[in-house]
């Protein structure tokens, strides 16, 4: 293997692709910023002195793609035919994942622009918040996949560096609870002996959170309502902070329900995302 | 007669059961409901199905009834899907049995509407830059708010 950017006496060149044949070209980078839980929670609420602080990074993001040759030396000006810049704020490993996409018909890669982007819309996060805390970090930036072109498809398998350690891999989902279909579940059983109750986190919140099924025991609740189990599953557990992020539907005892609905001992209360079956 | 299953269905078997032995139905809609290979993100691989074993049944049981109380229905069956499924698999069926088919229709309607609103299954999509939870349409729940000055 040779480095393109090399020519035979080992002087930088720009390589001609002239006469390379088109095709279709696309390439997905990622990276991370991390910071404070409490910048994170200013974040996602919009309560940052400069404004909406995503709407800002995704822009940054694609111009930067756009103009990538004028940063990196040796890159071809391109004519991108898509750019898509995603975030994903995860409260559980406070931090922001970013994400971008490039695509294009044409005679070279689009690596390069996925990465800036990413890069240029973590720097533009960082400027965003950057008021209410200086310690972020930002890391983790690399190439996710790669299609089309001479070299073939990339695909980056299981990440290797410890940086990237803070991303989970995706685990399957699971089925929750035992009902088998046509039958009404009953849940488990309080896993310790005083009154309690029983606590799911469905879905994507439960992944969010970290956790699936939690016994609570009922004395630790302020209230016997909905608003006093989260107390006191904040109380056991500040990642519960989780349930005031977003939307949050509330089940107990599987009909849908509210921060003041009434709770007794053994009550089965489930805590999910908005659906999205059909 | 409402099902959650992880085995793929027959839309046609589906209706022809629900017909079986009836001569007075007049009008039978029946929907069928599709893993694209598209969403939020282009070249979805897959998706996984999850639900909440126990409500999922009592939701859907729900709807069907909300649906029987404002059109004059003479069967329905909802079977929903839950687990891996791959582009192109059958997801969600909905079939309406009445005696005329304005009915038929609109009761169909109704109930995907009310299901991708109320029932609790969430999606999660597999693509070629990775995974993640569908996230829930502005648009459902405005189809599903039209029901509420209707009827």
């Amino acid at each position: 293997m040779s480095l393109t950017h090399l020519n035979a006496r080992g002087e930088a060149h720009m390589v001609d692709v002239a006469d390379k044949p088109e095709s279709r070209r696309e390439a997905s980078a990622s990276g991370l910023i991390r910071m404070r839980p409490a910048t994170l929670a200013l974040l996602a609420e919009g309560g940052l002195p400069k404004g909406d602080v995503l709407a800002t990074a995704r822009i940054a993001g694609i111009q930067a793609a756009k103009r990538t040759h004028e940063l990196i030396p040796l890159c071809h000006a391109l004519a991108l035919s898509k750019v898509a810049v995603d975030f994903d704020l995860d409260e559980k490993h406070a931090c922001v994942h970013v994400t971008a996409t490039c695509r294009l018909n044409g005679r070279t890669g689009v690596e390069m622009e996925a990465l800036t982007a990413v890069s240029v819309a973590c720097l533009t996060l960082y400027d965003m918040c950057k008021a209410v805390d200086k310690e972020m970090e930002i890391g983790a930036i690399h190439l996710e996949t790669k299609t089309g072109g001479k070299s073939g498809d990339y695909r980056r398998e299981a990440p290797s560096a410890p940086a990237t350690s803070v991303i989970e891999a995706a685990a399957a989902p699971i089925v929750t609870g035992e009902g088998a279909a046509g039958e009404v579940s009953v849940g488990t059983r309080c896993d310790i002996a005083a009154p309690c109750i029983r606590v799911k986190c469905l879905a994507e919140l439960r992944e969010r959170l970290g956790v699936g099924d939690v016994s609570v025991p009922f004395n630790d609740l302020p209230s016997a309502d909905v608003a006093g189990l989260k107390a006191a599953l904040k109380a056991q557990d500040p990642s519960f902070e989780g349930l005031d992020q977003g939307r949050v539907l509330c089940a107990v005892n599987q009909v849908m329900a509210g921060d003041a609905t009434p709770l007794t001992d053994n009550d089965e209360v489930a805590f999910f995302p908005p659906v999205t079956g059909g | 007669m409402i099902r959650v299953q992880r085995e793929t269905f027959d839309a046609g078997a589906e209706q022809r059961a629900l017909l079986d032995d009836r001569s007075d139905v007049g009008a039978v809609v029946s929907f069928t409901g599709l893993v694209r290979d598209f969403n939020e993100r282009p070249e979805v691989q897959a998706l996984t199905l999850e639900h909440y074993p126990g409500m999922t049944e009592a939701a859907l049981q729900a709807i069907v009834e909300e649906a029987e109380t404002r059109w004059p229905l003479q069967g329905v069956t909802v079977i929903h899907r839950i687990g891996r499924l791959a582009p192109a698999d059958p997801i969600v069926l909905v079939v309406v049995a009445s005696a005329h088919r304005r009915a038929a229709f609109e009761a169909c309607d109704f109930i995907m509407d009310y299901l991708k609103t109320r029932a609790p299954f969430w999606k999660k999509e597999h693509t070629a830059s990775g995974d993640y939870w569908v996230s829930e349409r502005d648009g459902d729940h405005q189809d599903a708010r039209r029901w509420e000055f209707s009827s």
